[in-house]
């Protein structure tokens, strides 16, 4: 029952804050937002699961109630978390009370129904990364599309309207795609009478796919997997779907944006994961050269396009493109350092990312502009938050001992000699050109904004940055750390329930 | 009078519930005023009347008689509502023809 | 009985804590934490000494520590990834190196940095400890992957410690350079981690199950490897790999063509270009190879490459030494080139000699730098050579400690340099004469001598003889304890260091027992299997070839030749410079002197690249923005333009309404019926 505490919890804190006066909106949050962290860690501390949860591993804390039928199928509320789920619970509770810290300065109109979308749609990320129903589990990831559009839609930039249509519209239709890919999967499963994600995707594994409408089993495998694919290719983002991503992102706020690249595009990875690679890994294999090509163009083109960019949050926004194609990579590639590098990659680039953006809006609160050429010499006026910037732009290069490095070297080091792909050296080798480019325009953004003699026009004087802005920083500095050089809290959980994934490929040839 | 009525084929009877139709249609199709507007509703309803009352009589079943009772009931509440929208018609925009008021186009 | 190498940990440790204070409570501490950097690098030099003694005493230590990731062993890549130590001779001398340079670094900076009224010293005293700490976590390193990664924080403590005074354009944009090109070197050398993961399943530098001693067992036939890429013969494959792990060295060393980035980092701080080039950075590649030759030696092709690089670095960064006006900037082009050595040294098959060279390298350097220091104090942080002149008189201490360093750095006998750089060229020669690319490299390395004779002693000529040249020079500012203590200690080693290794001497006089590093690296008092220089000579490619009167008629000869035409160098030198008031004799190089001066356009050349990466990545985005984006915002475009024209339809008149309505009953209609044959 923990995970529905949480959940619940969650909910109802959301509606708490919806009604609380805007002034101390934002403590409530940030004081209600705790729970479900500490809650989180409770988890983590009597986490008792083993192996994966789709392949007949040990869930934890699951909880499998009937709860209505559709179609002569029944629907649960079947949730439970795994070596994989678990992490990315964990990172959700974390990143959200930070971000709601680094909204206090930020937001100053409509504070209470701002946090109670935030906490609305924490609640939400936790079903998805949660709900082990197919039913429920698209119930919940809809459903985080509703808070995160008006939280572009109300609080973001000057083109908040176009950003919040795009990336709704876009990733609805997104979502339509890979709806319809699953369902043609699981009517040609005649003998599954449930929407349960386990189920399937052990009667999957085990044959269980007929022929439906006078289409072969594989044909219909095949289809439901480009499908699935494509729709949370959009939501990952990989290249060429991605282009919604740097609008969302320059519109929205920091705190949203800081829950944008950190957990949000995690869902698409962690749903291909899910979905795609542990359902159905012989498809995956077979397409293995197209998406590790797709996964090296995301890598490279996704740098190439940070390198041209003059907004600082572009310049990140662009960068998790260029991250997530790594994730792909080390998925596709089926060794247990690939798939669980990927997965420790997706906690990693959580924790980097928001800190890079919270540090970026750091800079925005004091200086109102976020280009490159309209400021320079920052580290003058706010030694600490420019100095935790820096230490977290060397993370997100792949500095050793933080744990960006760990993620990216684990997938390195699965995908280098990986059976499941052909031309694997050369692929990993294309995809850690990225980490030349990453420092390229990483260091040269820093260098001309952060660096040299302080010049900026403003009307005021720029002071260093206010304690409750910088203390979330800090922390997700000390926490990327930590992961760095003791990747094993994570990972040696991830592994476990990666495994099974890594094992259920056929490699041809 | 019954066996008058039943003598005549059944066709007849459709027949003139067309042409009725066809005459409240034409009427809807050509005339701009809503008054005339109201009267072709009131035929087209009434050709379908024709319709119900003879299948009725054809089958023996009073159902169809029974439905177009409730159809003229009907089509007095219409009426009533009819006029009472171009009465609003006439108040806004001093005329009754219906190619006028087009506020709630694109 | 104490394990000490239960310590060794600590020796890395103490520098971090030493910067965690710093930057913590560095504010509130006398000296902006340089005490605390002092007090922890001092001890992690006592304690480096104490494990140099007791390697001395025949132990050694290959542990692993701490295991930071493990594949759990199942599963195709089964790989653990650990840190640990590895303590044998190498590495114990290495320590003792890093921690005394460091020491030396922190106590000098107190003259130059506090005692100059820097701002910012907490920041400056916690980039040294993390400066420290890094060098010393990849001295210790027992494998690869440990390596890479404190190789990799010696990068970014570099770009801290150059872009120190970021608030000047020039610094910040010189560390973005350092960490950008030897990040280069660095893809490769990552590559090559990975790759040597994936083929042998283990980074471990020593050991049974160590991939040298795996890839020597592949190849000899009596052991395989995990995994090649398919297609590719293990040799070859060795090799790609080595070379892939070059490329970091090449990097971090400033080997051409990754050089450029050295001359730069003149910007920082002088205490820390004395680390950087002594002790720290640079010194990591040429390490690095050293660490794990028993990889490099298997394979000729590397082997040779690593030669020809060496060689033609060494001559090639020499020539541009000769014509810089900044006294930094002649330092930075020696050490491009004294590192060249060094790699020619590996590459010959010279293991011994190369660390011969670091080591009395990392002493005179080191001396250099902090001389140079010194002058720049005295000279009100002028680092121009043409305004300076006559300070030999003002500054004795440094003047004489600065010129043992120069002859040092010239290689004239008996200085350090003279004995190690004598030894580099002899490993190169005796090697070559059976190998026509190595001779190559060997000659190019000779070439270099009187060229650094010649540029060492303009320096020293301009600097410290003839008239001042200057107010400044004509009154410099004294210079204290903390600026002429580290010089002399590193005076004394400049001249005595040579003497731990004097082979030519045992060669021709047969007294035994002289070359004291070669029985050290040769694990002669204990030390671990299969890292010994013998061994190495054993699986390396080279056989020795002499001169006329064998083996001693070569030494004799090679001694002869090198110390000849440094002499002749440094006699050019004088006649040139050592005059009351010298003048630029650069003109006379006409055309050479600008390609000189420019670096051989080789900075305009990584410039324009960026540019033009710049370029790309600009038409990259057009492309992203016209077409991807333009993709998506035109179907919007296509859906709200079909919308606009359908929505005509609601013209608003009923009875257009009532008209389609009719219509469409009536195509209802047809079509059911056409559908439902109704009219056939």
């Amino acid at each position: 029952m923990m995970i529905e505490a949480l959940i619940g919890f969650t909910f109802v804190a959301a509606l708490l804050v919806l009604l609380a006066p805007d002034e101390w909106a934002g403590r409530l949050a940030f004081a209600f937002s705790l729970l479900p962290f500490a809650g989180a860690l409770y988890l983590w501390s009597g986490f008792d699961g083993a192996g994966n949860a789709l392949t007949g591993g040990d869930i934890a804390y699951a909880t499998q109630i009937e709860w209505l039928e559709v179609g002569g199928r029944t629907v649960s509320w079947f949730v439970g978390v795994d070596g994989i789920s678990l992490p990315l619970v964990v990172l959700t509770t974390f990143l959200v009370p930070l971000a709601i810290v680094s909204a206090w300065t930020p937001i100053d109109a409509r504070q209470s129904q701002f946090y109670g979308l935030m906490l609305f749609m924490e609640a939400n990320l936790l079903g998805v990364f949660t709900a082990l129903d197919f039913f429920l589990w698209f119930v919940f990831w809809e459903a985080v599309l509703v808070p995160m559009y008006f939280l572009i839609g109300v609080w973001g930039g000057p083109r908040r309207k176009y950003a919040a249509i795009k990336f709704f519209v876009y990733t609805n239709a997104a979502s339509l795609l890979m709806f319809i890919g699953f369902m043609s999967l699981t009517f040609a499963l005649g003998d599954t009478q449930s929407f349960a994600l386990p189920e399937i995707t052990q009667a999957i594994a085990s044959g269980g796919l007929e022929t439906w409408f006078g289409i072969s089993p594989d044909r219909i495998a095949m289809i439901a997997f480009v499908a699935m694919f494509a729709g949370f290719a959009v939501k990952v983002p990989i290249v060429p779907v991605h282009t919604w991503l740097p609008d969302a992102h320059v519109e929205a706020p920091t705190p949203v944006s800081v829950l944008l690249a950190g957990v949000l595009l995690k869902m698409g990875t962690y749903a291909l994961l899910r979905f795609n690679f542990t359902m159905l890994p012989d498809q995956a294999s077979a397409l293995a050269v197209p998406i590790a090509a797709i996964a090296v163009i995301s890598v490279i083109y996704g740098a190439m396009l940070a390198l041209a960019q003059k907004d600082l949050k572009r310049i990140v926004a662009y960068s998790s493109v260029s991250s997530m194609g790594y994730v792909i990579l080390g998925l596709v590639v089926f060794t247990e350092y690939g798939v669980g590098g990927a997965t420790f990659q997706m906690v990693a680039h959580g924790l980097i990312s928001g800190l890079m953006f919270m540090a970026v809006g750091v800079i925005y609160n004091a200086t109102h502009t976020r280009m490159v050429g309209d400021m320079s010499g920052m580290a003058d006026r706010m030694p600490v938050a420019v100095g935790i910037l820096v230490a977290g732009a060397f993370g997100y290069m792949g500095l050793p001992l933080m744990a960006g490095f760990a993620g990216e070297f684990f997938i390195f080091v699965g995908s280098f000699s990986a059976p499941a792909l052909p031309y694997a050296p050369l692929f990993t080798a294309l995809a850690m050109f990225g980490i030349v480019i990453v420092a390229g325009y990483l260091l040269s953004a820093m260098q001309s904004t952060l660096f040299g003699p302080f010049e900026l026009e403003t009307d005021y004087e720029v002071g260093p940055a206010p304690f409750h802005d910088v203390a979330p920083l800090a922390v997700l500095l000390v926490a990327i750390i930590v992961l760095g050089v003791a990747p094993d809290i994570f990972f040696e959980m991830i592994r476990d329930a990666a495994l099974p994934v890594v094992e259920g490929v056929t490699i041809n040839g | 009078m019954t066996a008058v009525a039943a003598s005549i084929p059944p066709q007849w009877y459709l027949l003139l519930a067309t042409a009725v139709f066809c005459i409240g249609l034409f009427g809807v199709l050509t005339r701009n005023d809503a008054l005339y507007f109201l009267m072709s509703v009131e035929l087209m309803m009434n050709a379908a009347n024709i319709n119900f009352v003879a299948f009725a009589l054809y089958y023996g079943d009073l159902t169809g008689q029974v439905f177009a009772l409730f159809v003229i009931a009907l089509a007095a509440a219409e009426v009533a509502i009819g006029i009472g929208i171009i009465l609003v018609l006439y108040r806004n925009f001093g005329v009754t023809d219906v190619t006028v008021p087009t506020e709630m186009r694109w | 009985m104490i394990d000490v190498f239960s310590y060794v940990p600590a020796i890395v440790l103490l520098p971090f804590f030493s910067f965690l204070v710093a930057l913590g409570v560095g504010k509130h501490l006398p000296k902006g934490g340089a005490f605390g950097g002092i007090a922890a690098t001092a001890g992690s030099f006592l304690l480096s000494l104490w494990v140099l003694a007791t390697v001395a005493g025949g132990e050694a230590a290959n542990r692993t520590l701490y295991t930071w990731a493990d594949a759990g062993g199942i599963g195709p890549t089964d790989i653990e990834l650990s840190f640990g130590i590895l303590i044998d001779p190498l590495s114990a001398l290495m320590l003792v190196i890093v921690t005394l340079v460091a020491l030396l670094v922190h106590v000098f900076s107190l003259g130059y940095m506090n005692d100059e009224g820097e701002t910012g010293l907490p920041r400056y005293y916690a980039g040294l400890g993390l400066f420290s700490a890094s060098m010393l976590g990849f001295v210790v390193a027992d494998n690869l992957l440990m390596a890479f990664m404190f190789f990799e924080l010696v990068g970014l403590c570099s770009y801290l410690l150059i872009g120190f005074h970021f608030r000047e354009p020039g610094p910040p944009s010189a560390a973005k350079k350092a960490f950008l090109v030897t990040r280069f070197g660095d893809y490769f050398f990552l590559i090559g981690v990975v790759a040597v993961l994936a083929t042998f399943g283990t980074a471990q530098f020593a050991g049974e199950g160590s991939f040298p001693a795996l890839a020597e067992a592949a190849l000899n036939g009596s052991g395989s490897v995990a995994w090649t890429p398919g297609g590719v013969e293990l040799q070859t494959w060795l090799t790609v790999v080595g070379l892939l792990v070059l490329g970091g060295v090449v990097g971090k060393s400033a080997q051409f063509p990754l050089h450029t980035w050295l001359p730069d980092a003149m910007e920082g701080p002088t205490p820390v270009s004395a680390l950087i080039h002594a002790a720290t950075m640079v010194a990591a590649g040429v390490y690095l190879v050293a660490r794990m030759y028993g990889f490099y030696a298997l394979s000729p092709t590397a082997l040779a490459i690593i030669a020809f690089i060496g060689g033609f670095t060494a001559l090639f960064a020499a020539t541009m030494g000769l014509v810089k006006d900044e006294l930094k900037q002649v330092l930075a082009y020696s050490t491009i080139s004294q590192y060249g050595y060094m790699m020619l040294a590996l590459g010959a098959g010279g293991y011994v000699a190369a660390v011969f060279h670091l080591t009395t390298h990392a002493f005179f350097k080191a001396l250099l730098f902090l001389g140079a220091g010194a002058v720049i104090i005295a000279m009100h942080h002028n680092e121009d050579m043409w305004d300076m002149g006559g300070l030999k008189s003002k500054m004795p201490v440094t003047y004489y400690t600065f010129l043992a360093g120069s002859l040092a750095l010239a290689g004239i006998f008996p200085f350090a340099g003279f004995w190690s750089k004598d030894e580099i060229l002899y490993e190169a020669l005796v090697h070559g004469l059976n190998d026509p690319l190595l001779l190559g490299g060997y000659l190019m390395g000779l070439l270099a001598v009187p060229v650094t004779a010649f540029y060492t002693f303009r320096m020293v000529f301009l600097t410290f003889h003839g008239e001042p040249r200057s107010a400044t020079a004509r009154d410099p500012e004294p210079v204290r304890w903390n600026v002429k203590g580290p010089l002399t200690v590193l005076g004394v080693l400049a001249v005595v260091t040579g003497f731990i290794n004097m082979v030519p001497v045992q060669k021709v006089l047969g007294v035994e027992g002289i070359d004291l590093l070669h029985l050290w690296l040769d694990n002669h008092w204990g030390g671990i299997d299969g890292l010994s220089s013998h061994h190495y000579a054993d699986i390396g490619p080279y056989s020795s070839g002499y001169l006329v009167g064998g083996e001693v008629g070569t030494v004799l000869v090679g001694a002869a030749v090198s110390l000849g035409l440094a002499l002749g160098g440094l006699l050019v030198a004088w006649r040139l410079y050592n005059v009351p008031s010298p003048t630029e004799h650069t003109a006379k190089l006409g055309g050479i002197k600008d390609v000189l001066y420019n670096n051989y356009y080789l900075d305009e050349l990584q410039v324009w690249l960026a540019y033009r990466t710049e370029d790309v990545a600009g038409g990259a985005n057009t492309f992203d923005q016209g077409i991807i984006d333009g993709v998506v915002n035109g179907v919007s475009s296509v859906s709200l333009f079909g919308g606009s024209r359908v929505r005509r339809l609601q013209s608003g008149v009923v009875s257009q309404y009532a008209t389609l309505l009719t219509l469409g009953l009536v195509a209802l209609l047809l079509a059911l019926g056409v559908s439902g044959g109704w009219f056939l």
